[in-house]
């Protein structure tokens, strides 16, 4: 058993090391392809083509291609992504210091969707076919369909501009220094609400419909039947048998979303205008801050997998069959 | 459905309809008299009109025709399938639905960002004698006329007139303006003044939410079929490569799909429109680049599964062309599943499109698309609400509706298979 495991683990750790470096070698080739000027933004080629030259080569943008390859190829397995072209500062410690702030609210926006949705699922399934099961299934379906760009707008409009209870913008007050340690986490509470609330809703629909439907199947199955007729109480049928076979489905996408998340939110931060990865990301495209694209790239790629990684774990804790199904 | 469809706009548009009929036929002369004037004359919004009025008229007279073989047609129409066809509708038949011109602006002082339902009076001014100038130019009068430009001289938005013996003054706003009396039209010696309706309001350049609307349907769906297409035809071939070959192309593909997957898929949209340059068409190539891995690997296990059943290995004995195969014996197998993962995909463009548009990242500023509609209400939120609130609800019925015509394929689906 251990030795399936190591063996398909690190065939995994093999592939996703080179779906990764493929995907940097393929940024690489399509920022390098595209047209346009990195240095333009500092300094126009009329007024002194020297001093044009000498950024350019300062960028090591002048060698030839295949050149600035191999040495990108060389730098990365050093660990060095090179320094970004608009921050000044190494690639990682600028997408570190946007890294934070991602991590937080993508973690809270994914907590917040967990515990909603099962709540509601869990909810609804004890009401199966009552009014509050058939309301929920149907506004879940409406608000899976709202763009995130529509729903921040409209909580904006509801709440910043008609009731003016929460701030449309920023992650912190201007008087957030003066406040004492729960002061400035209730400022940063009070501005990521509505953020937050438009980064879950659409997961929290998703999450809910999900394992509605595979606890619903779940139960129709004969060995809960069986279960019941045995005389076992709801909840270990519930907590012992029901929910280990419920939550599989549930976890891939729980995977693949928590990935979409720590890539960033791009939408809700352009919205809320917060510090995340998506906005750097795309800042940095803009921009056309080569080194600091393929940075946010690659820690974007290594997120995914990683979460895609941690919920194959989970779902193999809960089921030891899957072991051999790691490797895909 | 169709029948109601086609008894509003009767019902609302008969003069506009009969207008653009007249249109037709002033065409049809024209090309017979001056075939090489006619040809110049034609540009996409005249197209546009003479094809929506001519399938207007023509398909009705199409379904009484061959009423017998159309029996898909008395299907159960749900909402969602509704609000597809209203859709599709506002797709063919947009210059019929509204006559005005989605980039029609004047007199921004009163047109500018008015809420729904406002109206503003009108003062018709004459236009330019065409009593003795030659039939083309005759008929691009009136062709401008009935086919609204971007821009009209003949009228001017007001919010009231006096009448001097010998000139009229009307007020926009603060500003007041004189005009001679020959320069308006008169009716019983009285200028006509009408009133024009915003029914959804107008925005900040004052042109007509609800004109914008119908147009920007046709991105949407322009980019949508657009972008599924082209992701169909690269899932499916590479799906049915992958499948039937195996060994080292099915690894290179699979590879293909990870790298794809492995990082959030609307960073190297954005990367590729904001380096390559926004247009309709690399955003139609984009997203459908960007869409084909789930086709890929749905028509890779469908193809690996039903590889090795007994009829497809009776039909390579017998010698059938690969093409064959593939079109007569695995495509109808998995065509359902193809079909819901493509209305799915369809949701998620027009989803992808519009947030495009609203990153500026769009299909360019020549047509109206609802994201750039969004994007600009932005600005004017604490104004308008309704630039965004329209917008926003026709977006959500579209992808609810896609949504919910996938679901129930997928479900009608699994319950025929079990």
């Amino acid at each position: 058993m251990n030795k399936v495991f190591i063996k398909s683990l690190s065939k995994r750790i093999v592939t996703s090391i080179i779906t990764l470096f493929l995907l940097v070698s393929f940024l690489f080739v399509l920022t390098r392809l595209s047209p346009g000027d990195p240095t333009q933004k500092y300094l126009s080629a009329e007024f002194s083509p020297e001093l044009k030259e000498k950024v350019t080569a300062s960028f090591k943008l002048d060698q030839p291609i295949f050149n600035q390859y191999i040495n990108f190829v060389a730098n990365i397995f050093k660990g060095n992504f090179g320094i970004s072209y608009g921050y000044r500062q190494p690639v990682l410690s600028v997408v570190w210091q946007f890294l934070s702030f991602t991590l937080v609210f993508a973690t809270l926006s994914f907590l917040l969707q967990i515990i909603v949705s099962s709540f509601l699922a869990f909810k609804s399934i004890r009401n199966k076919g009552k009014l509050f099961d058939r309301s929920v299934l149907n506004i879940s379906l409406i608000v899976y369909a709202i763009p995130a760009f529509v729903l921040g707008l409209s909580l904006i409009y509801i709440f910043s501009i008609q009731l003016d209870l929460f701030p449309s913008s920023g992650l912190r007050s201007l008087d957030f220094e003066s406040n004492s340690f729960f002061g400035k986490i209730g400022d940063y509470i009070y501005h990521l609400s509505l953020p937050l609330i438009t980064l879950s809703l659409a997961g929290i629909a998703l999450f809910y419909k999900y394992l509605r439907e595979s606890l619903e199947d779940v139960y129709q199955q004969n060995f809960i039947l069986n279960l019941k007729a045995s005389g076992y109480d709801q909840s270990t049928i519930l907590k012992k048998h029901v929910l280990p076979n419920a939550v599989r489905p549930l976890l891939s996408i729980a995977g693949i979303e928590l990935g979409i998340l720590l890539g960033g939110a791009l939408i809700t931060e352009v919205i809320f205008s917060l510090p995340g990865m998506g906005r750097l990301m795309m800042d940095s495209i803009f921009a056309r801050d080569y080194p600091l694209v393929i940075g946010c790239a690659l820690t974007a790629g290594v997120l995914m997998i990683a979460s895609n990684f941690l919920a194959d774990m989970i779902k193999m804790k809960l089921d030891k069959r899957l072991i051999k199904g790691l490797i895909n | 459905m169709l029948v109601i469809f086609w008894i509003l706009i009767l019902v609302f548009r008969m003069k506009f309809l009969y207008n653009l009929i007249q249109l037709w036929e002033k065409y049809f002369l024209l090309l017979t008299n001056d075939l090489q004037k006619a040809i110049q004359l034609l540009d996409s919004q005249l197209l546009d009109v003479l094809i929506s009025i001519t399938l207007f008229i023509l398909i009705p007279a199409l379904f009484l025709f061959f009423r017998k073989k159309l029996k898909f047609l008395s299907i159960n129409i749900n909402f969602s399938l509704a609000v597809l066809l209203t859709l599709l509708l506002a797709f063919v038949f947009a210059p019929i639905i509204t006559d005005e011109n989605p980039e029609f602006q004047k007199d921004l002082r009163m047109t500018k960002l008015l809420p729904p339902f406002s109206k503003v009076k009108v003062l018709h001014l004459k236009a330019g004698d065409i009593s003795n100038s030659s039939a083309a130019e005759k008929f691009i009068a009136f062709k401008n006329q009935i086919v609204k430009q971007s821009y009209a001289n003949n009228i001017i938005f007001i919010d009231n007139i006096k009448r001097k013996p010998d000139k009229i003054i009307y007020l926009q706003k603060e500003k007041s303006g004189e005009l001679d009396l020959n320069r308006v039209q008169l009716k019983n010696n009285k200028s006509i003044v009408t009133n024009k309706s915003f029914i959804l309001g107008t925005d900040e350049f004052g042109r007509d939410i609800f004109t914008r609307l119908v147009y920007g349907v046709r991105i949407s769906i322009l980019v949508g079929l657009g972008s599924v297409v082209v992701s169909l035809l690269i899932g499916l071939s590479l799906g049915f490569i992958a499948g039937t070959r195996g060994g080292i192309i099915d690894i290179i593909f699979s590879r293909l799909t990870d790298l794809f997957l492995a990082f959030p898929i609307i960073y190297l949209i954005i990367l590729i429109l904001a380096m390559f340059g926004n247009s309709l068409l690399t955003v139609i190539i984009v997203l459908g680049l960007s869409g084909w891995m789930s086709l890929f690997k749905i028509v890779k296990s469908e193809v690996l599964s039903v590889k090795n059943k007994d009829y497809i290995t009776s039909a390579v004995m017998m010698g059938l062309p690969k093409m064959t195969i593939l079109t007569k014996e695995i495509l109808p197998v998995i065509m359902i599943p193809i079909i819901v993962n493509v209305i799915f995909q369809f949701s998620n463009v027009i989803l992808a499109e519009s947030a495009l548009s609203y990153l500026g990242l769009g299909t360019g500023n020549s047509y109206p698309s609802w994201g750039a509609m969004i994007e600009s209400g932005q600005q004017y939120i604490t104004k308008a609400w309704w630039m965004i609130l329209f917008p926003g609800i026709i977006l959500i019925f579209t992808l609810f509706s896609a949504n919910n015509l996938g679901k129930n394929l997928n479900k009608a689906n699994i319950s025929v298979m079990h």
